[in-house]
């Protein structure tokens, strides 16, 4: 089996799994303990109204059909409307309008880890038993204990508190790069995400950013959640990437390496780090699941409206809808994940897929 | 994860929404509970309500009981709606204040205070006791800037008769208008858009006649139609959470409506007479002295006729989604410039007002539920009136003195984080948090002991850092039918312990009735999901073990909780009542005895879940 072959089996695969979770949804909506009549109406509703709205859900209709409704609905993102966090708006709509705030929360959220973390761990694994390791090892088995929601209530009490005079480290968070304090932005609140533009290049609308402060300004705003989310694989990172960089300095092949005459350079950076890699991958994909859950926390702190806040709202309220169309997003952004995490095996890896 | 002063306001917000739906009416039941409690006295009201109470019956049969007393007092109340009878109503409800204490069937914990801080640039009226979401903005002013902004939870309404919330209500009440208003939220009702009014002699027939110079945002004259139009919306259209404030005597107005075998009200069936452009006329289906009170609810407030068509004879100029986070159209200082729900509200100044044209140029509220991001967007001077989570306040930093409305005047630091000094209100709130009993299976000895040992002092000390007024009186001082003396002449009188806890009270009760820490009796005690409750539980349970309670504690979901009330399931609980409006009956109804009787509820009785029917003289023979 070729590693493409291996690839698309792996993509097919994903299928069933869809299935599976939206038919576990389905049931948890229709079987559940929330009557969807009930929740949308509230307490007061007349048997008239209930059952009139029975039947405009479709609620009288085969079990069957409503599953192939259910499941047509889903697969093409036609979720319908939420019934109590934005009552009667469309669910799709809501999503989309939290989505953006929440994938530049993630984005930076997977990138400064991502450059942080790793170099961190690779340095610590070159140099074992150094104080350099110590400090960044133990460093970051602190950093990991620090539970979010801690870090963002540290994190905003210490960075408010730089705005008059109480600089930290000479540093006041407000005036450093763009200015918040003369804009009266805070630095809680939702990015606004209103520099970018498309610009149409031989047919094609090609993105470009039209204002500069804006990027940096929402970039500002970002960063202190984004790295407080991004603590926990950040520091998962750095402790992998420590472990994989001492098993393959001490594998045998490198030691070949040297013998041949390979210059450092070449022997880190095309044989160790390629292969260090490999176990840093799906910690790295699987971060997307963490991010999914952490940002419920740090956004609401941070006040940032985006999904995390939503799904949260969603499930203390009893919107069914909402929740489970959120839950099946979250389920395809990681099926997606999962896929490119394969794709990337198959780059890097060139072993993947063979045959045992 | 949310702190407590956040999750309480967090709690508040959803506790009003759940008690507007009771005081509406009905409320979800689970249906055949009863069954599961063969022997206890929660389904039937004959025998079993016998046996409960023995323990007093013997030496209280002569007289009539004190829910004899609270039936009696109620029913000269309602019996006498005219104005003059004002003194004797007040008597009656005080006397049911009397009997509640006397048998300890509600225990009242604390009144919530509201503080309020603004920077010295801001200038604001000062807000009463119903609360800051009823002040009109148009005369706060802001020195240096054009803009006012604020801080605001979620809310997803602009729809008048949808809003149930305080959040809501912040933003509609300066876009749209009603006929009456508290203006600041202080309690004393003036006209808004009502130039006068008569009432008939019986008390029944209203005459509204609206102010002529009046219009809407998009530049129409308000007219009488528009009220009717408006009116009829809270009963008829779908999305009404209000109509029992229209329909319902004593809990609203009670306006007189045709209904069909459903129960819902027939189209334009609702007695509203559009006597001229400037005069209405409405029928009520009994006399009701609180009419100029209720009219204020901001389910009240007046839109143009036709603006939406979601009720029979009107197509809509806009649909209602757009209507309740797009577009607005009122008579208010203020028209809605943009909502972007969960994000921020603005609105812009109306140019035209037909009042005092406000001196800020827009309002923004930034929305934010997390307290840690208010007092952070406060501290930024981001917002320019603001509240303050426990987690930073210092009573200390409080510098103020009482007016004379009872509200702490002054100014409050520099403190904590805070560098500057900033202005102060703290106002007592118009809302009632408590223990209730379920008389029917808790005996009174019992419960008067709980009322010994409870020490509310200490428990908003504890709870609160203090930012709570101790509560002994179901009815707030604010609004105690003999005004701040007769409050004083009844804490006085108050039997229980005032300010500490008296054990020797509480053993001695409950030696007379025979129970001694040999021969105890259990208490459960169900709170919902409240810090403060769960602490002042905790701190009962300690003080009143080894008197002959065994008190257990335990917590349910707020929605469940009501319903294992209405199910007569419940022996000692916590729960609260916040007023829409500033009149006695409305609150005291649920304190109505036969009221009370869960057997009833939803659809019948709306009263607490006391079941204080079965202590009734008639009831237990």
């Amino acid at each position: 089996m070729s590693r493409w072959e291996y690839f698309v089996k792996r993509l097919l695969l994903t299928v069933p799994v869809l299935f599976s979770v939206l038919t576990f949804l389905f049931i948890m909506l229709r079987a559940g303990p929330i009557d969807p009549v009930a929740a949308r109406l509230g307490p007061q509703a007349g048997a008239a109204d209930r059952e009139q709205l029975r039947e405009r859900l479709g609620l009288n209709d085969p079990l069957w059909e409503q599953y192939v409704d259910f499941i047509t609905d889903f697969i093409t993102f036609n979720f319908g409307q939420s019934w109590v966090v934005q009552a009667e708006r469309d669910i799709l709509d809501i999503a989309v309008n939290a989505a953006p705030a929440t994938l530049w929360l993630g984005f930076w959220a997977i990138l400064l880890p991502l450059f942080i973390g790793i170099p961190l761990g690779f340095y610590a694994g070159l140099n074992p038993n150094t104080l350099g390791d110590y400090a960044a090892s133990l460093g970051g088995i602190v950093w990991q204990a620090l539970p979010n929601f801690w870090l963002c209530v540290i994190a905003l009490a210490v960075l408010r508190r730089t705005r008059e005079g109480g600089e930290l480290l000479g540093i006041n968070w407000y005036t450093l790069g763009p200015d918040f304090a003369a804009r009266n932005i805070s630095i809680t609140g939702t990015p606004r995400l209103e520099w970018i533009s498309t610009t149409d290049v031989l047919m094609f609308p090609l993105p470009y950013i039209n204002d500069w402060t804006a990027l940096a300004i929402d970039i500002k705003l970002i960063l202190p959640p984004a790295l407080i989310l991004g603590s926990a694989s950040m520091a998962a990172e750095l402790r992998i990437g420590r472990t994989a960089m001492l098993e393959t300095v001490n594998s045998k092949f490198v030691e070949t390496a040297k013998a041949k005459g390979l210059s450092d350079r070449v022997i880190v950076w095309k044989h160790i780090f390629r292969n260090a890699l490999i176990p840093l991958l799906p910690v790295i994909t699987s971060e997307a699941f963490l991010l999914i859950g952490g940002s419920v926390i740090v956004e609401q702190i941070f006040n940032i409206n985006g999904l995390g806040r939503i799904f949260f709202q969603a499930l203390t309220q009893g919107d069914l809808p909402m929740a489970g169309a959120l839950l099946f997003l979250f389920t395809v952004i990681i099926l997606g994940l999962n896929i490119l995490q394969d794709f990337l095996y198959t780059v890097i890896d060139p072993r993947v897929g063979y045959d045992q | 994860m949310p702190d407590p002063a956040n999750g309480e306001a967090v709690e508040s917000t959803s506790r009003r929404r759940l008690l507007g739906l009771l005081g509406g009416g009905a409320a979800v039941s689970l249906a055949g509970c009863s069954d599961q409690e063969p022997s206890d006295g929660s389904d039937g009201n004959d025998t079993d309500g016998e046996d409960g109470t023995d323990g007093e019956d013997g030496e209280d049969e002569p007289q009539r009981t004190n829910a004899d007393k609270a039936q009696a007092a109620w029913e000269r109340a309602v019996n006498n709606p005219l104005p003059e009878d004002e003194e004797l109503r007040q008597e009656a409800y005080i006397e049911m204040e009397e009997a509640v204490r006397d048998d300890a069937a509600v225990i009242p914990l604390y009144h919530s205070l509201t503080e309020r801080f603004w920077y010295d640039y801001v200038d604001v009226p000062l807000t009463g006791a119903l609360g800051s979401h009823w002040q009109q903005l148009n005369t706060t002013t802001v020195e240096g800037q054009s803009e006012l902004n604020l801080i605001a939870s979620t809310f997803d309404e602009l729809d008048p008769i949808m809003s149930t919330d305080t959040e809501s209500s912040r933003v509609i009440t300066q876009i749209y208008e009603n006929l009456t208003s508290f203006p600041n939220g202080v309690p004393e009702v003036e006209n808004q858009l009502l130039a006068e009014y008569e009432v008939s002699e019986d008390g029944t027939t209203w005459t509204f006649t609206l102010r002529d110079d009046v219009q809407f945002h998009d530049g129409t004259q308000m007219t009488a139609q528009d009220v009717k139009y408006s009116w009829r919306r809270t009963v008829e259209s779908e999305n009404s959470e209000r109509a029992g404030f229209t329909l319902n005597q004593p809990v609203g107005l009670g306006i007189d409506a045709e209904t069909d075998d459903d129960g819902n009200v027939v189209a334009d069936s609702l007695a509203i007479e559009v006597v001229d452009d400037r005069t209405i006329e409405i029928q009520l289906v009994g006399p009701n002295p609180d009419v100029l009170d209720v009219i204020a609810y901001s389910s009240f407030s007046v839109i143009p006729e036709g603006y939406v068509g979601d009720i029979d004879g009107y197509d809509g100029e806009v649909t209602h989604q757009e209507f309740s986070t797009e577009v607005a159209n009122g008579t208010g200082p203020f028209e809605l410039d943009a909502f972007n729900v969960d994000e921020d509200v603005t609105v812009v100044r109306n140019d035209d007002y037909y009042g005092e044209v406000a001196s800020v140029e827009a309002v923004n509220w930034e929305i934010i539920e997390d307290s840690q991001a208010q007092w952070t967007y406060a501290l930024e001077q981001n917002a320019d009136i603001f509240e303050m989570p426990t987690f930073a306040y210092e009573a200390d930093a409080v510098d103020a003195e009482a007016d004379d409305r009872g509200r702490q005047v002054g100014t409050y630091g520099p403190a904590g984080e805070l560098n500057e000094e900033v202005n102060y209100v703290g106002v007592a709130e118009i809302s009632t948090y408590y223990f209730a009993f379920n008389v029917s299976n808790t005996e009174r000895a019992a419960r008067q002991a709980i009322a010994y040992v409870m020490n509310k002092e200490q428990i908003v000390q504890e709870v609160f850092a203090g930012r709570g007024t101790a509560a002994y009186t179901f009815l707030p001082p604010a609004i105690w039918p003999t005004g701040n003396d007769g409050y004083n002449d009844f804490l006085d009188a108050y039997p229980y312990s005032l300010g500490e806890s008296d054990i020797q009270g509480a053993q001695s009760v409950l030696e007379e009735a025979g129970i001694t820490p040999d021969d105890p009796v259990d208490v459960t005690l169900t709170t919902y999901e409240s810090e403060v409750f769960q602490t002042a539980g905790e701190l009962i349970r300690d003080l009143i073990s080894g008197t002959g309670i065994n008190m257990s504690l335990e917590t349910s979901q707020f929605s469940t909780l009501q319903s294992r009330g209405e199910d007569g399931d419940l022996q000692m609980y916590s729960l609260g009542w916040i007023w829409s409006w500033p009149a006695v009956p409305y609150g005291m109804f649920q304190l109505e005895p036969r009221n009370t009787d869960t057997s009833t509820m939803p659809t019948e009785t709306n009263g607490f879940y006391l079941d204080w029917q079965t202590l009734l003289e008639e009831e237990a023979e």
